[in-house]
């Protein structure tokens, strides 16, 4: 029995973000302001060292977000900015981003 | 921090900036055959257990692409493909596919997807 939740816990934990609620592009425009300071002011950074996030799929940048929260993905500056970022907030910043236009799929 | 030290930061930035644009993107062209079959490829998503979308390289700066690829090479970041196909590029080789990703989408089919 005990397994058995065990086991539909963690299916359910594995597949929570695929139901979770799209980001609001609106909303995650409002609150780009600390980002455009590295990232330009639509997601097209000037500076070579930070990377461009217009257009970047919104999946991606989530993740991306995710990592940097979790500590899984290291850098000083992502680190501070991404501490008081709530799932919400990631997720209406990825909507943002994403439709931007900037990076492209390359073959 | 005085003028001299401010000059020599400056000087220090400008030649750094310098040796990591200095990639060879027709070069690179001939470096990407590990990288098309998922970042060339609209749509695609990384495996199980973490699925997304493949990050988009075209028109991304240089000089990111390159740290990206020395920090999987180095272990600092995590992503059990990258890391395996990092490990097998040398600075060059990062530089050139970087230059090459950097130009943009250019003439390529999967342009703007």
């Amino acid at each position: 029995m005990i397994r058995t939740s065990l086991l539909v816990a963690t299916l359910l934990a594995l597949a929570a973000p695929a139901f979770a609620a799209k980001g609001n592009a609106d909303a995650g425009r409002e609150k780009s302001a600390p980002c455009k300071a590295c990232h330009g002011e639509a997601g097209v950074s000037a500076a070579p060292d930070f990377p461009k996030i217009a257009g970047q799929h919104p999946d991606y940048l989530l993740v991306s977000l995710r990592h940097y929260k979790a500590g899984k993905r290291k850098n000083p500056i992502m680190a501070g900015q991404v501490a008081n970022l709530s799932e919400a907030d990631m997720r209406d910043l990825a909507a943002w981003y994403s439709s931007q236009s900037g990076l492209a799929v390359k073959y | 921090m005085s003028p001299t030290r401010i000059l020599i930061a400056a000087v220090a930035c400008a030649f750094a900036t310098t040796a990591i644009a200095a990639g060879d993107a027709a070069a690179g062209k001939q470096k990407v055959f590990q990288c098309m079959g998922c970042h060339g490829i609209p749509g695609w998503k990384t495996a199980f257990p973490e699925v997304y979308h493949v990050p988009k390289l075209g028109g991304q700066h240089a000089a990111y692409i390159v740290a990206a690829l020395k920090q999987y090479k180095s272990g600092d970041r995590d992503h059990t493909t990258m890391r395996s196909i990092a490990a097998t590029l040398s600075d060059k080789d990062m530089e050139d596919i970087a230059a090459y990703y950097a130009q943009g989408a250019g003439t390529s089919p999967a342009a703007g997807k």
